[in-house]
């Protein structure tokens, strides 16, 4: 593929080892925690960091070039403006520093402001724009000098939510107009599963999942994924149980499961799960009735999303499950309550190693 | 909120105060008020004060032109032997000016370990010679631009650094672009220290430069040597420092005194 990374970066006592490729007009989002290894991913890409390995593009070796002779546009995490230099001056800057005279630098940085950040004020200080502006301010200056892979580090860090969706849909239509490979580093899923093409999956420095959002979505391979995803993601040993039915046995619970079709009755190890959200009820008295999986545990959280609230319960296994809002309020969940959740067996969707993945 | 002080330390602190205050009091106090300008652009001391201008400037010069690059190698370099040159740098400041004077002479004077060749090679004299005089006050000069530059580069994120280079600026476009805008109200507050400084230097350049009337004789070796001879001169002349002193610390006011 036309960019094509796999380093290893020493950060300290520990080491960081990713490996990607990106297409052509890709967006890949590499997404992950604090710490995970995204900054330095994005780093060894634009040379700001030692590494060994390999950085590609289009068939050429980056590694031993300076960061100035790799011809990458990167957009700042918090924009990184010159704080003495105008708005047009750190757009010109790149250009500048290619060596186009000053008034071409000039002519083609007020272009790309005019495109990119119509609001600005060109002759401004950056000190004194919104956290949206200077991140549009940072765009165009990535962008400036016309660069072959376009790096976006965070562009939602330091940005008000009321101005989230707006700068989304420019960084939408911006990602799309360049040609290039683009790489988008966020922590925020709604960010990657918007914007990106392909997910690249981080945690604690090595590469854990690669796909599409949908495919991340249907089968996460780590717990990480899944949370990130929005899903619940079970692990464990499966053994038959009654007829038609196994348990699942977790390190932090059992859950009930229907056997899958053709599948031996024999217990099969590193079996993994997935329950979405939505297919939880939540109770405040002990339910009756017909569900298989009852599990009790306090609410840890419950966070408000639009019109749909997530809550994290310290059940076992813990969970996540998803309300509307009204639900919440009629059922008067609150962080530190006791409740019952409940969902059904045949909402547990299982992995079998050696078996085609479950597709729904 | 009215806080009562031990009496003690109020006149201990008076004393101390008035200690200070006293001999900047005494200068004032047998000034020949009535005949100071004329004092001062008399043929000695007009001298004086034009060759002291002209040294303490170039001395300046000198200290920001090499004093800032050295303070980026301390600040960004990574080598070793920092720790080392940081002290070397920082040694001007501690030394008595008339050891720095005496050490001079060995290195740059007629017969010192370069001088010699200096003077051989080169044709450059510097002992009695008012570059010798420069020098003498940039070597006491230096360490101040030195430490406030770096102390300026150090506080800087180097995210600052990386973003101009991977936004394809070399090292030197950055630095002159980005790095010192940044860092120049740090910049101004050390040359303005070291120009202080090299203003008011003695001992090193009696010892190396001479004590040349029109050619290293700066205002402070005008007043020692008008001691003798013209205490009214010598009195007018260090008013001069006294009052160039007091702007120094009136521009560097929120610097110095940390009242903000």
């Amino acid at each position: 593929m036309p960019l094509d990374v796999d380093v290893e970066v020493r950060r300290g006592d520990r080491t960081i080892a990713v490996a990607f490729a990106v297409d052509d007009g890709e967006t890949v989002a590499l997404v992950g925690r604090n710490g995970a290894g995204k900054t330095t991913a994005l780093e060894a890409i634009a040379g700001i960091a030692v590494v060994t390995g390999r950085v590609d593009l289009d068939g050429r070796s980056l590694v031993s070039l300076p960061p100035e002779g790799r011809g990458i546009g990167v957009a700042f995490q918090d924009g990184m403006l010159f704080p003495k230099l105008s708005v047009l001056e750190n757009v010109a800057f790149p250009l500048r520093a290619g060596g186009v005279g000053r008034e071409e630098a000039r002519t083609r940085a007020r272009e790309r402001l005019a495109e990119l950040a119509p609001d600005v004020d060109p002759g401004a200080r950056p000190a004194t724009l919104s956290g949206g502006e200077r991140q549009r301010v940072a765009l165009a200056r990535a962008l400036a000098a016309e660069p072959k892979v376009l790096l976006l580090d965070e562009p939602f860090a330091a940005v008000d939510a009321e101005a989230k969706p707006e700068l989304r849909a420019m960084l939408r239509r911006t990602l799309a107009s360049f040609n290039g490979p683009r790489v988008l580093v966020t922590h925020d899923p709604v960010e990657a599963m918007t914007l990106a093409d392909r997910l690249v999956l981080l945690e604690d420095g090595r590469v854990t999942q690669t796909g599409t959002p949908d495919e991340v979505r249907r089968h996460p391979a780590t717990r990480y994924a899944a949370e990130f995803v929005g899903t619940n993601l079970f692990q464990g040993e499966l053994v038959p149980d009654d007829a038609g039915v196994g348990l699942l046995r977790t390190g932090g619970g059992e859950l009930t499961v229907v056997w899958p079709e053709g599948l031996p009755r024999v217990p099969v190890a590193d079996v993994r799960a997935t329950l979405s959200p939505a297919e939880i009820a939540l109770h405040t008295e002990e339910p009756h009735g017909s569900p298989r999986n009852v599990f009790r545990g306090a609410v840890e959280e419950v966070a408000a999303v639009g019109g749909r609230a997530r809550i994290r319960l310290r059940t076992t296994p813990p969970l996540v499950a998803e309300l509307t809002t009204g639900s919440v309020d009629r059922l008067g969940i609150v962080a530190g309550r006791d409740v019952w959740a409940s969902c059904k067996a045949v909402e547990i969707r299982l992995m079998v190693p050696g078996e085609e993945p479950d597709t729904l | 909120m009215h806080r009562r002080l031990p009496p003690l330390s109020i006149v201990l602190g008076a004393i101390g105060a008035a200690f200070v205050a006293l001999p900047v009091l005494g200068l004032a106090l047998r000034a020949p008020w009535g005949r100071i300008v004329e004092i001062l652009t008399g043929p000695g001391a007009g001298t004086a004060l034009q060759l002291s201008l002209e040294v303490s400037l170039l001395a300046t010069l000198c200290s920001v032109v090499f004093g800032v690059p050295l303070a980026w190698i301390l600040a960004r370099g990574t080598f070793r032997g920092r720790a080392t040159l940081r002290a070397l740098v920082i040694l001007p400041l501690v030394l008595p000016p008339v050891v720095a004077g005496v050490g001079l002479l060995e290195a740059l004077g007629r017969s010192g370990v370069v001088g010699s060749w200096l003077e051989r090679i080169v044709g450059i004299q510097l002992t009695f010679h008012t570059a010798g005089a420069v020098v003498a006050a940039t070597f006491v000069s230096i360490p101040l631009v030195v430490l406030s530059a770096e102390a300026g580069f150090r506080s800087l994120d180097p995210r600052f650094e990386h973003a101009a280079a991977v936004l394809g600026a070399k090292p030197g476009y950055t630095l002159r672009r980005v790095i010192l805008p940044m860092v120049g109200p740090q910049l101004v507050a050390g040359a303005v220290l070291a120009w202080a400084r090299a203003l008011g230097e003695f001992g090193a350049t009696i010892t190396f430069a001479g004590n040349l009337e029109g050619r290293t004789q700066t205002v402070p070796l005008a007043v020692f040597q008008r001691l003798q001879t013209d205490r009214e001169g010598a009195i007018a002349l260090s008013l001069v420092l006294v009052a160039v002193s007091i702007c120094v610390l009136v521009a560097l006011r929120d610097r110095i005194t940390g009242t903000g």
